[in-house]
């Protein structure tokens, strides 16, 4: 007997991710031979390194995960759904940490590498993966000239009011890091972001192995095997930036909780532009405390992923996944175009002129092979049920170390 | 129906109190009667306020233009002023005076508001911060930061014409960190090219020099960036630092067709991988891992 089993419903060893967010799998036997009967029962399970990530499943669309699952199986070649989730808590650190088994009986039939892909704090990263980033993000500059010098050119001068000062702030910002972090992974499919969790003390993100150390002058050291060394934006040389607290603790801003805290409607939530997330850039000189030169430092990307997080566990905290809840969004009709929910979001719409900043710098967002959505032209809309929590077609892929799946997982 | 309404009185009065803190935060913040660290304190709690109103962001670079203030004070101000301008749409009102603030406080008696000034205006490619941090440069009597510091601050414009004035200081450094910074600068000048395959070359050179140097050829000479990476890791006599940087350089960006048919250069890597600082034995391992037989 012969089996084929889909990841993201999908053969490619490129889909073979899954996050929090149930991940739609599927099973089909392809060679029947020493099979009897019209189906067979198999035996849905995981396989875990030490260490490495967790899986649970669930046979059908509802109900409860658990960590092994029986799916009756049609000789016919006839494919069954199930779904594959990361167990919260338990991401891998490598590709292949962890792999979805078919057994018949006690016999492994087929088996897949996969991995349990969060975005996790950049702190707590294993220097493997600290590199894995590090190296992928150093390819994506390559000398100011890669795809990077795109991500650049979507964040400056001209363009900040597509991206801040109204209510798109974090939708635009959720698609143009997801954006980033599918090129990212086009070239390592084993990185996601990290953050900067900019409430709690990092030391472990500002040395000459991950984003550099500082000397007296504001000038980013890094270490002789960190590509980052080469890094260059907007044809400038490396990177400055001096922080203006002191590494062992966190800077003067909002904390955690109390951003959390800031109200359950979109409205108040996204008071957060100025603090916390204005404060965590502010609190260095340098070019990322300016927010039409912040983008030239990559720890840009991770500040923002934080902003990003933050949202999440706000949206999982009450409920704001679905836009025709008033309080899930910020709807103020004289809102410039890229701010309303059914607008598409600026560049990747190529929409120029009038409102829009006179070029779109970067073409369509591009694709995953784990997710459809949101599609080449993300709305502002596609950005807030992130999990598919209300429709799993909405997912965009990605999840946080601690922000779990709203749909049924363990 | 009484339970909605109650909870909108209930939301309306919170929010009510919170902008009676941020009132009374501001208060706090403007008022010298304070203390300085209940004066930075309360200005973060007042940012709600601040971001609603262009008239107190004005009052607001009143204190960081008031040299009387303590600079601690300043300070604080400053870095919540340029937090609230990341909401452009509030700060669209307020954004000439805060360039033309800075600009006054640039020749500011105190050091560290100079500076921070002087590298706001830079970030906007700001003229008249220019022609100071120049005129610094070239006559150190009128410098208002550092030598580093002014050219940092001048690289963040490729066409601020600072590039004769750097190459002076390569040649004449008034200390080594200047001497640093001025090759940074000089990254963007793809006709500085041979200054730096000379200090790349140069084993008498500061490690931290012949880095940028090697940085700065492979943005600007991406072809003889590689050719002389692949001499310096050959080299039996070369610093284990400075090749862990090149094959570092190699690895991530060099031309793989090549690279995989060089023999030499895998077996060099091939005893790195055993030998040498740990950093360049896993610089070779790394490159064996992409590149190796």
């Amino acid at each position: 007997m012969n089996l084929e089993l889909q990841v993201n419903d999908s053969t490619n060893a490129a889909a073979r991710f899954v996050g929090w967010t149930p991940a739609s799998c599927r099973v089909r036997v392809t060679n029947p031979s020493g099979t009897t009967g019209s189906s067979i029962n198999l035996k849905v399970t995981s396989r875990s390194n030490p260490g490495g990530g967790e899986l649970q499943f669930r046979a059908g669309s509802a109900g409860n995960f658990a960590s092994s699952i029986t799916l009756s199986v049609p000789t016919n070649g006839a494919t069954i759904l199930f779904f594959a989730a990361g167990k919260f808590g338990k991401p891998s650190s490598t590709l292949g940490d962890v792999a979805i088994e078919i057994l018949d009986g006690s016999t492994v039939v087929n088996s897949v590498p996969v991995m349990v892909r969060i975005r996790k704090n950049a702190n707590n990263l294993s220097p493997q993966e600290r590199d894995r980033f590090v190296g992928a993000f150093a390819k994506l500059n390559d000398q100011g000239q890669g795809r990077f010098k795109d991500f650049r050119d979507m964040h400056v001068r001209i363009s900040l009011s597509q991206a801040h000062g109204a209510p798109g702030f974090l939708p635009w910002h959720r698609a143009y890091l997801l954006d980033l972090e599918r090129d990212l992974q086009a070239i390592d499919p084993s990185v996601a972001l990290p953050y900067w969790r900019f409430d709690e003390p990092a030391p472990n993100i500002f040395t000459e192995d991950f984003l550099g150390e500082a000397d007296a002058n504001g000038t980013v050291h890094f270490s002789e095997n960190n590509p980052l060394q080469y890094w260059r934006a907007d044809g400038l040389l490396g990177v400055d930036r001096q922080p203006l607290f002191a590494l062992s603790s966190a800077p003067e801003l909002l904390s955690e909780a109390k951003t959390l805290a800031l109200g359950n409607a979109y409205k108040g939530f996204r008071t957060m532009e100025i603090d916390p997330h204005g404060y965590a850039h502010t609190s260095f000189d340098g070019p990322i405390s300016n927010p039409a030169t912040a983008p030239r430092d990559p720890l840009f990307f991770l500040l923002h992923c934080n902003v990003d997080r933050l949202w999440a566990k706000w949206q999982r905290k009450f409920s704001r996944f679905d836009a025709a809840n008033a309080a899930s969004f910020d709807t103020i009709p004289s809102s410039n175009p890229g701010h309303k929910l059914p607008d598409t979001m600026w560049p990747w719409n190529g929409v120029t002129g009038n409102t829009r900043p006179p070029t779109a710098p970067g073409g369509p967002m591009s694709g995953s092979p784990t997710a459809s959505a949101p599609g080449p032209q993300p709305r502002v809309v596609d950005m807030l049920d992130y999990q598919g929590t209300l429709n799993e077609v909405s997912a965009l892929g990605f999840d946080y170390d601690d922000a779990p799946s709203s749909i049924g997982a363990l | 129906m009484a339970r909605k309404t109650q909870q909108a009185l209930k939301s309306k009065s919170k929010k009510g109190l919170a902008a009676v803190a941020a009132r009374q935060a501001l208060s706090i913040a403007m008022d010298k009667k304070w203390s300085i660290a209940k004066r930075i304190a309360a200005l973060a709690q007042a940012t709600p306020l601040l971001a609603r109103s262009e008239k107190h962001l004005e009052s607001l670079l009143g204190v960081l233009r008031d040299e009387r203030e303590p600079v601690a004070v300043r300070l604080a101000a400053l870095q919540t002023i340029q937090a609230t301008s990341f909401d452009i749409s509030s700060f669209a009102g307020v954004r000439g005076d805060y360039l033309l603030t800075l600009r006054k406080i640039a020749q500011d008696e105190n050091q560290d508001i100079r500076q921070r000034a002087l590298g706001a205006l830079a970030r906007e490619k700001d003229g008249f911060a220019q022609k100071k941090l120049l005129e610094g440069l070239q006559d150190p009597q009128k410098a208002l930061v550092s030598p580093e510091k002014a050219l940092q601050l001048l690289s963040y414009d490729p066409h601020a014409g600072a590039y004769d004035v750097a190459r002076s200081i390569v040649d004449k450094p008034p200390n080594p960190t200047a001497k640093r910074e001025a090759l940074r600068l000089l990254a963007a000048d793809p006709s500085a090219a041979p200054i730096f395959e000379k200090t790349l070359l140069d084993k008498n050179e500061l490690r931290e020099n012949r880095q940028i140097s090697a940085a700065a050829l492979h943005g600007i000479a991406p072809d003889k960036f590689q050719d002389l990476s692949r001499q310096i890791v050959l080299d039996s006599k070369d610093f284990d630092d400075i090749k862990a940087s090149t094959l570092t350089a190699l690895s991530q960006f060099g031309d793989p067709t090549k690279l995989t048919a060089d023999s030499s250069l895998q077996d060099t890597a091939d005893q790195l991988k055993n030998k040498g600082s740990s950093k360049l034995r896993s610089s070779a391992v790394q490159f064996l891992s992409k590149y190796g037989r």
